[in-house]
């Protein structure tokens, strides 16, 4: 199954309004189950250890096919792929981070933090641009 | 808090297209939602469905993938939201696409609210006392 197809049809699963549930085979350890259960009794995480796991797959589900949909784009499309800088200004401005009006500051912060921690992520940028704008003021 | 990213008329056809000359500046926000799912948090993305008949964009359109890719859900304009939407198009004279997105801004609880536009001071105008942060594309 080509990837857009895949997933496509694991969309389609997740929008299904079929409520029909299965008993599985899954293999869930010990430790993780009881770890479960006890943050549905005692912290009221979800209704049931069930609707704890069912949640948490369809969040984790969502997130890969969402990611995947978008590295499939960035490869047939080069140009769309945001910069580091370009996630951190969207993240500033989704945020209304201070920093958000200042997106050449982000954009300088970025690079210099590429420089030192090349794994830097979009949150990194921010803390050194707000790091840097502290020093400077 | 969970919360909701509305998109209005050019974010999603910015997004739709990748020729479109703020592709890459909507889709910068499209991946910082991503990277917020990957790490659960619970965030989603919709569009009015008055702002996908103003946009042209029909789901039914094999080009017109991408968006249920990113999973960018619909928000139907049923009777209550028209109701909304009637007094906002009297109140503000906007478009009926910016009236149905302010009467999901006005409707919708327990969620915070976000809207990527590239008209903010309709979106203001339309969304009352809801408190909206308005993303600039």
């Amino acid at each position: 199954m080509e990837p857009p197809h895949a997933l496509d049809r694991i969309n389609e699963l997740l929008d299904s309004a079929d409520a029909e549930t299965a008993n599985t085979s899954m293999r869930i350890p010990i430790a993780l189950r009881q770890a479960a259960t006890l943050a549905v009794e005692e912290l009221g995480a979800a209704p049931s250890t069930t609707a704890l796991t069912t949640a948490a797959l369809r969040a984790t589900l969502e997130a890969l096919v969402m990611q995947a949909a978008l590295d499939h784009h960035y490869e047939q499309h080069p140009q769309a792929r945001p910069s580091l800088a370009d996630l951190a200004i969207a993240a500033a401005r989704l945020d209304t981070h201070p920093l958000a009006v200042e997106p050449e500051r982000i954009r300088r912060a970025a690079i210099e933090i590429v420089a030192l921690h090349p794994d830097a992520d979009p949150d990194d940028v921010l803390l050194w641009a707000e790091a840097q704008a502290f020093v400077s003021a | 808090m969970s919360r909701l990213i509305l998109l209005d008329n050019e974010a999603v056809q910015a997004l739709a297209d990748p020729e479109h000359p703020k592709h890459r500046r909507a889709l910068s926000h499209i991946q910082v939602v991503a990277r917020r799912k990957a790490r659960q948090i619970p965030i989603r993305v919709a569009v009015p469905t008055g702002v996908r008949v103003e946009a042209g964009y029909s789901r039914t359109e094999a080009t017109n993938a991408f968006l249920g890719r990113l999973r960018v859900s619909d928000v139907p304009l049923d009777t209550a939201t028209a109701n909304v939407a009637a007094d906002i198009v009297s109140r503000a004279a906007v478009s009926v696409a910016d009236a149905h997105l302010g009467a999901v801004m006005q409707m919708v609880a327990n969620e915070q609210l976000t809207v990527i536009t590239s008209d903010p001071d309709d979106m203001r105008a339309v969304a009352g006392t809801a408190g909206v942060t308005v993303v600039v594309i």
